[in-house]
Protein backbone atom coordinates (compact mmCIF):
# COMPACT_ATOMS: atom_id res chain seq x y z
CA UNK A 1 0.00 0.00 0.00
CA UNK A 2 1.66 3.38 -1.23
CA UNK A 3 0.46 5.92 1.37
CA UNK A 4 1.13 9.29 -1.18
CA UNK A 5 -1.75 11.04 -2.74
CA UNK A 6 -2.26 12.77 -6.14
CA UNK A 7 -4.33 16.13 -5.81
CA UNK A 8 -5.55 17.10 -9.26
CA UNK A 9 -5.89 20.80 -9.68
CA UNK A 10 -5.02 23.40 -7.02
CA UNK A 11 -8.36 25.62 -6.84
CA UNK A 12 -9.88 25.69 -2.97
CA UNK A 13 -11.19 22.29 -3.20
CA UNK A 14 -7.47 21.09 -4.20
CA UNK A 15 -5.94 22.86 -1.63
CA UNK A 16 -7.89 22.24 1.23
CA UNK A 17 -7.54 18.71 0.13
CA UNK A 18 -3.94 18.37 0.39
CA UNK A 19 -3.68 20.43 3.40
CA UNK A 20 -5.84 17.83 5.43
CA UNK A 21 -4.11 14.98 4.26
CA UNK A 22 -0.38 17.06 4.99
CA UNK A 23 -1.59 17.58 8.28
CA UNK A 24 -2.53 13.88 8.67
CA UNK A 25 0.67 12.94 7.72
CA UNK A 26 0.44 11.86 4.42
CA UNK A 27 2.46 12.98 1.12
CA UNK A 28 0.71 15.29 -1.22
CA UNK A 29 1.59 15.83 -5.08
CA UNK A 30 -0.66 18.93 -5.81
CA UNK A 31 -0.46 19.38 -9.37
CA UNK A 32 -1.60 22.50 -10.74
CA UNK A 33 -2.22 23.65 -14.47
CA UNK A 34 -1.26 26.74 -14.28
CA UNK A 35 2.06 28.71 -12.62
CA UNK A 36 0.28 29.36 -9.54
CA UNK A 37 -2.14 27.61 -7.28
CA UNK A 38 -5.36 29.73 -6.22
CA UNK A 39 -8.16 28.56 -9.10
CA UNK A 40 -11.14 31.17 -9.62
CA UNK A 41 -10.50 31.98 -5.65
CA UNK A 42 -7.66 34.13 -6.53
CA UNK A 43 -10.07 36.44 -9.13
CA UNK A 44 -12.65 37.01 -6.24
CA UNK A 45 -12.89 40.87 -4.71
CA UNK A 46 -14.54 39.10 -1.68
CA UNK A 47 -16.62 36.35 -0.43
CA UNK A 48 -20.55 36.15 0.27
CA UNK A 49 -21.92 35.86 2.64
CA UNK A 50 -19.40 37.37 4.76
CA UNK A 51 -18.18 39.89 2.46
CA UNK A 52 -14.44 38.61 3.75
CA UNK A 53 -11.75 39.19 1.15
CA UNK A 54 -10.70 36.64 -0.79
CA UNK A 55 -7.30 35.80 -0.01
CA UNK B 1 -2.12 29.56 2.54
CA UNK B 2 0.40 27.66 3.56
CA UNK B 3 0.50 24.95 0.76
CA UNK B 4 3.82 25.99 -0.77
CA UNK B 5 5.70 25.60 2.24
CA UNK B 6 4.14 22.54 3.86
CA UNK B 7 6.87 19.94 4.55
CA UNK B 8 4.18 17.08 3.22
CA UNK B 9 3.38 19.02 0.24
CA UNK B 10 5.52 18.47 -2.97
CA UNK B 11 3.55 21.71 -5.22
CA UNK B 12 4.06 20.92 -9.02
CA UNK B 13 3.14 24.36 -10.86
CA UNK B 14 2.65 24.71 -14.31
CA UNK B 15 2.56 21.22 -14.27
CA UNK B 16 -0.34 18.26 -16.12
CA UNK B 17 -0.78 14.52 -15.20
CA UNK B 18 0.19 12.88 -17.93
CA UNK B 19 -0.96 9.33 -16.88
CA UNK B 20 -2.24 6.78 -14.12
CA UNK B 21 -2.14 3.26 -13.47
CA UNK B 22 -3.03 0.64 -11.62
CA UNK B 23 -5.53 0.54 -8.67
CA UNK B 24 -6.49 1.77 -5.51
CA UNK B 25 -3.48 1.42 -3.05
CA UNK B 26 -0.65 0.99 -6.02
CA UNK B 27 -1.21 3.86 -8.72
CA UNK B 28 1.79 5.36 -10.99
CA UNK B 29 1.95 8.09 -12.00
CA UNK B 30 3.67 10.69 -14.92
CA UNK B 31 3.37 14.29 -14.30
CA UNK B 32 5.01 16.85 -17.03
CA UNK B 33 6.37 19.94 -15.18
CA UNK B 34 6.49 22.65 -17.75
CA UNK B 35 9.47 24.72 -18.38
CA UNK B 36 8.94 28.32 -16.60
CA UNK B 37 12.50 29.43 -18.29
CA UNK B 38 12.87 30.48 -14.35
CA UNK B 39 14.53 28.62 -11.97
CA UNK B 40 11.64 28.50 -9.38
CA UNK B 41 14.30 28.07 -6.52
CA UNK B 42 16.49 31.09 -6.75
CA UNK B 43 13.74 33.26 -7.95
CA UNK B 44 13.00 35.87 -5.26
CA UNK B 45 9.53 37.15 -7.16
CA UNK B 46 11.09 40.99 -7.03
CA UNK B 47 9.12 41.81 -10.50
CA UNK B 48 12.59 43.81 -11.47
CA UNK B 49 12.60 41.16 -14.88
CA UNK B 50 8.85 42.31 -16.03
CA UNK B 51 9.64 45.81 -15.09
CA UNK B 52 12.20 45.92 -18.02
CA UNK B 53 10.71 43.37 -20.21
CA UNK B 54 9.70 45.14 -22.95
CA UNK B 55 7.07 42.68 -24.42
CA UNK B 56 3.78 43.76 -23.75
CA UNK B 57 0.58 41.62 -23.37
CA UNK B 58 -2.84 41.98 -22.22
CA UNK B 59 -3.49 40.58 -18.92
CA UNK B 60 -4.84 36.97 -18.60
CA UNK B 61 -5.20 37.12 -14.72
CA UNK B 62 -7.37 40.30 -15.11
CA UNK B 63 -9.49 38.63 -17.98
CA UNK B 64 -7.17 41.43 -20.44
CA UNK B 65 -8.72 44.02 -18.72
CA UNK B 66 -4.84 44.99 -17.83
CA UNK B 67 -1.11 44.84 -18.88
CA UNK B 68 1.09 42.08 -18.68
CA UNK B 69 4.58 41.42 -19.87
CA UNK B 70 6.15 38.37 -21.75
CA UNK B 71 7.42 37.36 -18.07
CA UNK B 72 4.87 37.51 -15.52
CA UNK B 73 2.94 36.08 -11.79
CA UNK B 74 0.02 35.27 -12.73
CA UNK B 75 -0.81 37.48 -9.48
CA UNK B 76 0.75 39.09 -7.04
CA UNK B 77 -0.04 36.90 -3.80
CA UNK B 78 0.42 33.72 -6.16
CA UNK B 79 2.25 30.79 -5.26
CA UNK B 80 4.94 29.40 -6.03
CA UNK B 81 5.87 33.18 -6.39
CA UNK B 82 8.22 32.67 -9.27
CA UNK B 83 7.75 34.34 -12.50
CA UNK B 84 7.32 32.69 -15.81
CA UNK B 85 8.21 33.05 -19.35
CA UNK B 86 5.78 33.48 -21.92
CA UNK B 87 7.41 31.53 -24.84
CA UNK B 88 5.06 32.60 -27.39
CA UNK B 89 5.40 35.55 -26.66
CA UNK B 90 9.12 35.94 -25.25
CA UNK B 91 11.23 38.07 -28.20
CA UNK B 92 13.81 35.11 -27.05
CA UNK B 93 11.93 32.28 -28.41
CA UNK B 94 10.75 33.99 -31.90
CA UNK B 95 12.84 33.01 -34.59
CA UNK B 96 15.32 35.56 -35.54
CA UNK B 97 15.05 38.20 -32.29
CA UNK B 98 17.13 38.42 -29.38
CA UNK B 99 16.09 39.82 -26.02
CA UNK B 100 17.71 38.64 -22.85
CA UNK B 101 16.68 42.03 -20.88
CA UNK B 102 15.28 39.73 -18.17
CA UNK B 103 18.63 37.96 -17.79
CA UNK B 104 20.39 41.00 -17.88
CA UNK B 105 18.53 42.37 -14.88
CA UNK B 106 17.73 39.31 -12.79
CA UNK B 107 20.56 39.54 -9.59
CA UNK B 108 19.12 35.76 -8.87
CA UNK B 109 20.72 34.68 -11.94
CA UNK B 110 17.18 32.45 -11.89
CA UNK B 111 16.31 33.32 -15.85
CA UNK B 112 17.20 29.67 -17.79
CA UNK B 113 16.14 30.61 -21.51
CA UNK B 114 17.29 26.88 -22.08
CA UNK B 115 15.27 24.77 -19.15
CA UNK B 116 13.55 22.00 -20.42
CA UNK B 117 10.16 20.02 -19.57
CA UNK B 118 10.72 17.53 -16.99
CA UNK B 119 8.88 14.38 -16.27
CA UNK B 120 8.41 12.85 -13.05
CA UNK B 121 7.23 9.51 -11.97
CA UNK B 122 6.18 8.39 -8.82
CA UNK B 123 3.85 6.18 -7.04
CA UNK B 124 0.38 7.37 -4.90
CA UNK B 125 -2.27 5.08 -2.96
CA UNK B 126 -4.88 7.71 -3.73
CA UNK B 127 -6.12 10.12 -6.06
CA UNK B 128 -8.05 13.52 -5.69
CA UNK B 129 -9.50 15.11 -8.73
CA UNK B 130 -10.30 18.74 -7.99
CA UNK B 131 -10.13 20.43 -11.11
CA UNK B 132 -12.87 22.84 -11.03
CA UNK B 133 -15.02 24.55 -13.27
CA UNK B 134 -15.09 27.00 -16.39
CA UNK B 135 -17.47 29.84 -16.77
CA UNK B 136 -20.16 29.39 -20.03
CA UNK B 137 -18.81 31.38 -23.09
CA UNK B 138 -21.28 34.14 -22.95
CA UNK B 139 -20.30 34.67 -26.73
CA UNK B 140 -23.37 31.49 -27.44
CA UNK B 141 -25.86 33.86 -26.54
CA UNK B 142 -25.67 36.93 -29.12
CA UNK B 143 -28.36 38.56 -27.95
CA UNK B 144 -26.98 39.54 -24.97
CA UNK B 145 -24.16 41.46 -27.10
CA UNK B 146 -21.34 40.04 -24.99
CA UNK B 147 -17.59 40.44 -26.72
CA UNK B 148 -19.82 42.87 -29.49
CA UNK B 149 -21.40 45.90 -26.99
CA UNK B 150 -18.53 46.82 -25.01
CA UNK B 151 -19.76 47.74 -22.07
CA UNK B 152 -21.37 44.80 -21.34
CA UNK B 153 -19.05 42.37 -19.17
CA UNK B 154 -19.43 39.51 -17.11
CA UNK B 155 -19.49 38.96 -12.88
CA UNK B 156 -15.66 37.48 -13.23
CA UNK B 157 -14.49 40.51 -14.98
CA UNK B 158 -16.65 42.67 -12.93
CA UNK B 159 -15.05 41.01 -9.91
CA UNK B 160 -11.67 42.53 -11.09
CA UNK B 161 -13.40 45.79 -11.57
CA UNK B 162 -14.04 45.87 -8.15
CA UNK B 163 -10.79 44.78 -7.17
CA UNK B 164 -8.58 47.59 -5.28
CA UNK B 165 -5.93 45.31 -6.92
CA UNK B 166 -7.73 44.93 -10.38
CA UNK B 167 -6.83 47.01 -13.48
CA UNK B 168 -9.54 50.09 -11.91
CA UNK B 169 -8.24 50.31 -8.95
CA UNK B 170 -11.59 49.61 -7.33
CA UNK B 171 -13.47 52.09 -9.80
CA UNK B 172 -16.32 51.02 -11.85
CA UNK B 173 -16.34 52.78 -14.98
CA UNK B 174 -18.54 52.05 -18.47
CA UNK B 175 -15.64 49.92 -20.22
CA UNK B 176 -15.87 52.37 -23.17
CA UNK B 177 -15.01 54.78 -20.85
CA UNK B 178 -11.56 53.14 -19.80
CA UNK B 179 -11.04 52.86 -23.50
CA UNK B 180 -10.93 56.88 -23.61
CA UNK B 181 -9.29 57.09 -20.85
CA UNK B 182 -6.56 54.26 -22.08
CA UNK B 183 -6.17 56.07 -25.31
CA UNK B 184 -5.47 59.46 -23.69
CA UNK B 185 -1.83 59.38 -23.42
CA UNK B 186 -1.05 58.02 -26.53
CA UNK B 187 -2.84 60.53 -28.08
CA UNK B 188 -1.32 63.46 -26.09
CA UNK B 189 2.03 61.82 -27.05
CA UNK B 190 0.92 61.96 -31.02
CA UNK B 191 0.16 65.39 -30.98
CA UNK B 192 3.40 66.63 -29.54
CA UNK B 193 5.35 64.58 -31.70
CA UNK B 194 3.45 66.25 -34.66
CA UNK B 195 3.99 69.97 -33.86
CA UNK B 196 7.42 69.18 -32.74
CA UNK B 197 8.25 68.22 -36.39
CA UNK B 198 6.56 71.73 -37.61
CA UNK B 199 9.73 73.83 -36.03
CA UNK B 200 11.87 71.97 -38.69
CA UNK B 201 10.29 73.72 -41.09
CA UNK B 202 9.25 76.84 -39.01
CA UNK B 203 13.11 77.26 -38.50
CA UNK B 204 13.99 76.75 -41.94
CA UNK B 205 11.65 79.06 -43.57
CA UNK B 206 11.41 82.04 -40.37
CA UNK B 207 7.46 81.34 -40.10
CA UNK B 208 4.57 80.22 -38.38
CA UNK B 209 2.81 77.05 -39.09
CA UNK B 210 -0.02 79.14 -38.64
CA UNK B 211 0.92 81.77 -40.99
CA UNK B 212 2.34 79.47 -43.31
CA UNK B 213 -0.46 77.16 -43.79
CA UNK B 214 -2.56 80.67 -44.56
CA UNK B 215 -0.27 81.60 -47.38
CA UNK B 216 -0.52 78.44 -49.24
CA UNK B 217 -4.04 77.75 -48.79
CA UNK B 218 -4.43 81.19 -50.39
CA UNK B 219 -1.99 79.54 -53.51
CA UNK B 220 1.23 81.56 -52.81
CA UNK B 221 3.25 78.12 -52.69
CA UNK B 222 1.92 76.14 -55.48
CA UNK B 223 4.63 74.29 -57.62
CA UNK B 224 7.48 75.44 -55.70
CA UNK B 225 9.50 73.99 -53.01
CA UNK B 226 8.53 70.46 -52.56
CA UNK B 227 9.33 70.80 -48.99
CA UNK B 228 6.01 73.25 -48.56
CA UNK B 229 4.12 70.31 -49.89
CA UNK B 230 5.66 68.31 -46.96
CA UNK B 231 5.08 70.86 -44.61
CA UNK B 232 1.70 71.47 -45.34
CA UNK B 233 0.96 67.74 -44.87
CA UNK B 234 2.75 67.84 -41.28
CA UNK B 235 0.45 71.08 -40.44
CA UNK B 236 -2.41 69.02 -41.62
CA UNK B 237 -1.37 66.00 -39.67
CA UNK B 238 -0.80 67.96 -36.43
CA UNK B 239 -4.62 69.72 -36.72
CA UNK B 240 -5.91 66.60 -36.72
CA UNK B 241 -4.32 65.06 -33.85
CA UNK B 242 -4.87 68.23 -32.06
CA UNK B 243 -8.95 68.08 -32.59
CA UNK B 244 -8.66 64.08 -32.13
CA UNK B 245 -7.09 64.93 -28.61
CA UNK B 246 -9.59 68.08 -27.81
CA UNK B 247 -12.25 65.28 -28.35
CA UNK B 248 -11.06 62.45 -26.36
CA UNK B 249 -10.49 65.31 -23.69
CA UNK B 250 -13.86 66.61 -23.82
CA UNK B 251 -15.36 62.30 -23.36
CA UNK B 252 -12.50 62.18 -20.82
CA UNK B 253 -14.10 65.03 -18.68
CA UNK B 254 -17.27 64.38 -19.18
CA UNK B 255 -16.76 60.71 -17.58
CA UNK B 256 -18.79 59.70 -14.62
CA UNK B 257 -18.56 56.42 -12.54
CA UNK B 258 -20.66 53.83 -14.04
CA UNK B 259 -23.85 54.56 -11.50
CA UNK B 260 -26.74 51.90 -13.03
CA UNK B 261 -25.82 48.52 -13.07
CA UNK B 262 -27.70 45.48 -14.65
CA UNK B 263 -26.90 42.05 -13.93
CA UNK B 264 -28.62 39.12 -15.71
CA UNK B 265 -28.97 36.11 -14.36
CA UNK B 266 -28.93 32.18 -15.43
CA UNK B 267 -26.57 32.99 -18.23
CA UNK B 268 -26.14 29.64 -19.75
CA UNK B 269 -27.97 28.17 -16.34
CA UNK B 270 -31.61 26.68 -16.35
CA UNK B 271 -31.59 27.12 -20.14
CA UNK B 272 -32.12 23.54 -22.53
CA UNK B 273 -30.23 25.18 -25.43
CA UNK B 274 -27.33 25.35 -22.99
CA UNK B 275 -27.01 23.36 -19.69
CA UNK B 276 -30.09 22.54 -17.78
CA UNK B 277 -28.93 22.76 -14.32
CA UNK B 278 -28.78 25.49 -11.96
CA UNK B 279 -25.27 26.92 -11.19
CA UNK B 280 -25.94 27.45 -7.49
CA UNK B 281 -23.96 30.33 -6.47
CA UNK B 282 -24.37 33.04 -8.97
CA UNK B 283 -27.46 34.36 -7.44
CA UNK B 284 -25.28 35.15 -4.50
CA UNK B 285 -22.84 36.35 -5.98
CA UNK B 286 -24.49 38.68 -8.22
CA UNK B 287 -25.87 40.16 -4.93
CA UNK B 288 -22.50 39.97 -3.19
CA UNK B 289 -21.23 42.15 -6.03
CA UNK B 290 -24.13 44.49 -5.95
CA UNK B 291 -23.14 45.35 -2.44
CA UNK B 292 -19.41 46.17 -3.16
CA UNK B 293 -20.67 48.57 -5.94
CA UNK B 294 -22.85 50.44 -3.50
CA UNK B 295 -20.09 50.58 -0.60
CA UNK B 296 -17.85 51.96 -3.30
CA UNK B 297 -20.35 54.46 -4.95
CA UNK B 298 -23.02 55.88 -2.75
CA UNK B 299 -25.05 56.55 -5.92
CA UNK B 300 -25.01 53.24 -7.21
CA UNK B 301 -28.33 51.74 -8.53
CA UNK B 302 -28.19 47.95 -8.86
CA UNK B 303 -31.26 45.80 -10.78
CA UNK B 304 -30.68 42.32 -10.68
CA UNK B 305 -32.59 40.68 -13.57
CA UNK B 306 -33.75 36.92 -12.91
CA UNK B 307 -36.25 34.52 -12.81
CA UNK B 308 -36.36 34.18 -9.33
CA UNK B 309 -33.16 34.55 -6.38
CA UNK B 310 -31.53 31.34 -5.37
CA UNK B 311 -30.90 31.82 -1.87
CA UNK B 312 -30.51 28.25 -0.17
CA UNK B 313 -27.49 28.36 2.06
CA UNK B 314 -26.92 29.22 5.57
CA UNK B 315 -27.52 32.76 6.20
CA UNK B 316 -28.32 33.20 1.93
CA UNK B 317 -31.82 35.06 2.45
CA UNK B 318 -30.48 37.43 4.86
CA UNK B 319 -27.70 38.35 2.51
CA UNK B 320 -30.47 38.54 -0.07
CA UNK B 321 -32.87 40.85 2.10
CA UNK B 322 -29.61 43.23 3.47
CA UNK B 323 -29.03 43.82 -0.41
CA UNK B 324 -32.47 45.18 -0.74
CA UNK B 325 -32.56 47.11 2.34
CA UNK B 326 -28.68 48.29 2.65
CA UNK B 327 -27.36 48.21 -1.08
CA UNK B 328 -30.77 49.39 -2.95
CA UNK B 329 -30.91 46.57 -4.80
CA UNK B 330 -33.87 46.20 -7.28
CA UNK B 331 -34.79 42.51 -7.96
CA UNK B 332 -36.75 42.77 -11.00
CA UNK B 333 -38.57 39.12 -11.88
CA UNK B 334 -38.14 38.99 -15.48
CA UNK B 335 -36.71 37.59 -18.94
CA UNK B 336 -34.82 39.40 -20.40
CA UNK B 337 -34.87 39.09 -24.58
CA UNK B 338 -31.94 41.14 -25.74
CA UNK B 339 -29.57 44.07 -24.98
CA UNK B 340 -28.96 47.04 -27.66
CA UNK B 341 -26.36 49.55 -27.73
CA UNK B 342 -27.25 53.40 -28.13
CA UNK B 343 -25.22 55.73 -29.96
CA UNK B 344 -23.51 56.65 -26.73
CA UNK B 345 -22.57 53.40 -26.05
CA UNK B 346 -25.47 52.96 -23.22
CA UNK B 347 -26.24 49.56 -23.18
CA UNK B 348 -30.44 49.05 -22.73
CA UNK B 349 -31.91 46.05 -21.46
CA UNK B 350 -35.29 44.74 -23.16
CA UNK B 351 -37.31 42.54 -20.83
CA UNK B 352 -40.57 41.12 -20.06
CA UNK B 353 -41.42 41.77 -16.56
CA UNK B 354 -42.92 38.63 -15.63
CA UNK B 355 -45.21 39.95 -12.68
CA UNK B 356 -46.61 42.82 -14.78
CA UNK B 357 -46.53 41.01 -18.16
CA UNK B 358 -45.32 43.71 -20.29
CA UNK B 359 -41.77 44.20 -22.32
CA UNK B 360 -39.94 47.07 -20.95
CA UNK B 361 -36.40 49.00 -21.67
CA UNK B 362 -33.95 49.78 -19.46
CA UNK B 363 -31.13 52.04 -20.18
CA UNK B 364 -28.09 51.35 -18.04
CA UNK B 365 -24.04 51.95 -17.45
CA UNK B 366 -23.15 48.70 -17.56
CA UNK B 367 -24.62 45.01 -18.25
CA UNK B 368 -22.91 42.09 -16.12
CA UNK B 369 -23.72 38.92 -17.14
CA UNK B 370 -24.00 35.67 -14.35
CA UNK B 371 -22.73 33.02 -16.12
CA UNK B 372 -22.99 29.90 -15.93
CA UNK B 373 -20.77 27.34 -14.19
CA UNK B 374 -19.47 24.66 -16.32
CA UNK B 375 -17.22 21.34 -16.75
CA UNK B 376 -13.71 22.29 -17.40
CA UNK B 377 -12.74 21.63 -21.04
CA UNK B 378 -10.16 19.25 -19.46
CA UNK B 379 -12.90 16.93 -17.57
CA UNK B 380 -12.95 14.71 -20.71
CA UNK B 381 -9.52 13.84 -21.11
CA UNK B 382 -8.41 13.50 -17.55
CA UNK B 383 -11.71 11.16 -17.37
CA UNK B 384 -10.02 9.34 -20.33
CA UNK B 385 -7.28 9.24 -19.06
CA UNK B 386 -8.05 8.09 -15.31
CA UNK B 387 -10.55 5.56 -16.81
CA UNK B 388 -13.11 7.12 -14.60
CA UNK B 389 -16.79 8.38 -15.93
CA UNK B 390 -18.51 11.89 -16.46
CA UNK B 391 -22.39 11.92 -15.74
CA UNK B 392 -24.71 13.49 -18.31
CA UNK B 393 -23.56 17.12 -17.91
CA UNK B 394 -20.35 16.44 -18.25
CA UNK B 395 -18.74 16.68 -14.85
CA UNK B 396 -17.55 13.98 -12.74
CA UNK B 397 -19.72 11.13 -12.00
CA UNK B 398 -19.81 9.92 -8.06
CA UNK B 399 -21.64 6.90 -7.00
CA UNK B 400 -24.83 7.29 -5.08
CA UNK B 401 -24.33 6.01 -1.93
CA UNK B 402 -20.46 7.39 -1.88
CA UNK B 403 -21.20 11.02 -3.75
CA UNK B 404 -17.29 11.55 -3.27
CA UNK B 405 -16.23 8.82 -4.87
CA UNK B 406 -15.83 8.29 -8.74
CA UNK B 407 -16.48 4.96 -10.90
CA UNK B 408 -12.84 3.99 -9.68
CA UNK B 409 -12.23 2.61 -6.24
CA UNK B 410 -8.99 4.79 -4.86
CA UNK B 411 -10.36 8.20 -7.22
CA UNK B 412 -12.13 11.10 -5.31
CA UNK B 413 -13.87 14.23 -6.38
CA UNK B 414 -14.57 17.56 -4.43
CA UNK B 415 -15.62 21.08 -5.44
CA UNK B 416 -16.94 22.12 -8.65
CA UNK B 417 -15.26 19.18 -10.15
CA UNK B 418 -18.46 17.48 -9.00
CA UNK B 419 -20.97 19.89 -9.37
CA UNK B 420 -21.58 23.98 -9.01
CA UNK B 421 -21.32 24.77 -5.33
CA UNK B 422 -19.31 27.57 -3.86
CA UNK B 423 -16.65 28.11 -1.44
CA UNK B 424 -17.66 26.88 1.75
CA UNK B 425 -19.12 23.59 0.24
CA UNK B 426 -15.50 23.04 -2.16
CA UNK B 427 -13.69 23.27 1.38
CA UNK B 428 -16.41 20.80 2.83
CA UNK B 429 -16.04 18.23 0.06
CA UNK B 430 -12.64 18.85 -0.29
CA UNK B 431 -12.26 17.71 3.63
CA UNK B 432 -14.90 14.71 2.94
CA UNK B 433 -12.51 13.54 -0.14
CA UNK B 434 -9.70 14.01 1.99
CA UNK B 435 -11.09 11.91 4.86
CA UNK B 436 -11.53 9.01 1.87
CA UNK B 437 -8.60 9.19 0.51
CA UNK B 438 -7.02 8.47 3.66
CA UNK B 439 -9.55 5.44 4.51
CA UNK B 440 -8.09 4.01 1.36
CA UNK B 441 -4.63 4.57 2.79
CA UNK B 442 -4.88 3.46 5.65
CA UNK B 443 -6.52 0.11 4.47
CA UNK B 444 -9.97 0.76 6.68
CA UNK B 445 -12.98 0.13 4.85
CA UNK B 446 -15.79 2.26 5.37
CA UNK B 447 -19.38 1.26 6.88
CA UNK B 448 -21.73 0.72 4.91
CA UNK B 449 -26.09 1.25 5.17
CA UNK B 450 -27.19 -2.20 4.80
CA UNK B 451 -29.26 -1.69 1.47
C1 LIG C 1 -17.91 35.82 -10.48
C2 LIG C 1 -17.87 34.77 -9.41
C3 LIG C 1 -17.91 35.14 -8.08
C4 LIG C 1 -17.90 34.16 -7.06
N1 LIG C 1 -17.98 34.58 -5.77
C5 LIG C 1 -18.04 33.64 -4.78
C6 LIG C 1 -18.17 34.06 -3.42
O1 LIG C 1 -18.22 35.26 -3.13
N2 LIG C 1 -18.24 33.09 -2.44
C7 LIG C 1 -18.21 31.75 -2.74
O2 LIG C 1 -18.30 30.94 -1.84
N3 LIG C 1 -18.06 31.33 -4.04
C8 LIG C 1 -17.97 32.25 -5.06
N4 LIG C 1 -17.83 31.82 -6.36
C9 LIG C 1 -17.69 30.37 -6.62
C10 LIG C 1 -16.22 29.90 -6.48
O3 LIG C 1 -15.49 30.42 -7.56
C11 LIG C 1 -16.13 28.37 -6.47
O4 LIG C 1 -16.94 27.85 -5.46
C12 LIG C 1 -14.72 27.87 -6.18
O5 LIG C 1 -13.77 28.58 -6.93
C13 LIG C 1 -14.59 26.38 -6.51
O6 LIG C 1 -13.26 25.97 -6.26
P1 LIG C 1 -12.61 24.70 -6.98
O7 LIG C 1 -11.30 24.51 -6.33
O8 LIG C 1 -13.55 23.58 -6.99
O9 LIG C 1 -12.43 25.11 -8.53
P2 LIG C 1 -11.48 26.20 -9.26
O10 LIG C 1 -11.45 27.46 -8.52
O11 LIG C 1 -12.00 26.22 -10.67
O12 LIG C 1 -10.02 25.55 -9.23
C14 LIG C 1 -9.66 24.49 -10.07
C15 LIG C 1 -8.15 24.49 -10.24
O13 LIG C 1 -7.76 23.34 -10.97
C16 LIG C 1 -6.87 23.69 -12.01
N5 LIG C 1 -7.02 22.70 -13.09
C17 LIG C 1 -8.07 22.54 -13.95
N6 LIG C 1 -7.86 21.50 -14.77
C18 LIG C 1 -6.65 20.98 -14.42
C19 LIG C 1 -5.88 19.87 -14.89
N7 LIG C 1 -6.33 19.10 -15.89
N8 LIG C 1 -4.68 19.63 -14.31
C20 LIG C 1 -4.22 20.41 -13.31
N9 LIG C 1 -4.91 21.45 -12.82
C21 LIG C 1 -6.11 21.73 -13.36
C22 LIG C 1 -7.30 25.08 -12.40
O14 LIG C 1 -6.26 25.78 -13.06
C23 LIG C 1 -7.65 25.67 -11.04
O15 LIG C 1 -6.52 26.22 -10.40
C24 LIG C 1 -17.82 32.78 -7.40
C25 LIG C 1 -17.75 32.41 -8.75
C26 LIG C 1 -17.78 33.38 -9.75
C27 LIG C 1 -17.73 32.97 -11.18
S1 LIG D 1 13.38 36.06 -12.33
FE1 LIG D 1 14.94 37.31 -11.26
S2 LIG D 1 14.31 39.45 -11.68
FE2 LIG D 1 12.55 38.14 -12.16
S3 LIG D 1 11.33 38.10 -10.28
FE3 LIG D 1 12.67 36.30 -10.21
S4 LIG D 1 14.47 37.03 -9.08
FE4 LIG D 1 13.38 38.89 -9.70
S1 LIG E 1 -27.85 30.51 -8.91
FE1 LIG E 1 -29.33 32.00 -9.65
S2 LIG E 1 -28.40 32.90 -11.48
FE2 LIG E 1 -27.26 31.05 -11.04
S3 LIG E 1 -28.22 29.52 -12.34
FE3 LIG E 1 -29.18 29.36 -10.31
S4 LIG E 1 -30.96 30.71 -10.43
FE4 LIG E 1 -29.63 31.19 -12.19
Amino acid sequence: MNRDVLVIGGGIAGIQASLDLAEMGFKVHLVERLPSIGGKMAQLDKTFPTNDCAL
Amino acid sequence: MDVGRHPNIDLLAYSEVESVEGEAGDFRVTVRKKPRYVDESKCTGCGACAEKCPTVTSDEYNLGLGKAKAIYKYFAQGIPSAYTIDANLCRNFQAGKKCGVCQKVCQAGAIDYKQEAKTLEFPVGAVIVATGYELFDARRIPEYGYGRIPNVITALEFERFLSASGPTHGHVHRVTDLAVQEALPEAEKTCQKAFKGLERFEKQFEMTSDAFYERYESGEFKGGDEDYEKWAAAVRAARKAKDELEELRRKAESIEAAHRLAFIQCVGSRDIRFNKYCSGFCCMHAIKEAIIAREHDRDAQVYIFGMDIRAVGKGFEEYRNRGAHEAGIHYVRSRVAEVTEERDHTPVVWYEDTKERVVRRMPVDLVILSTACQPSASAKPLADLLGIELNEFGFFKTLSHLPLDTTKPGIFICGCAHSPMDIPESVAQASSAAARAAQVLSGSGTMRLAS
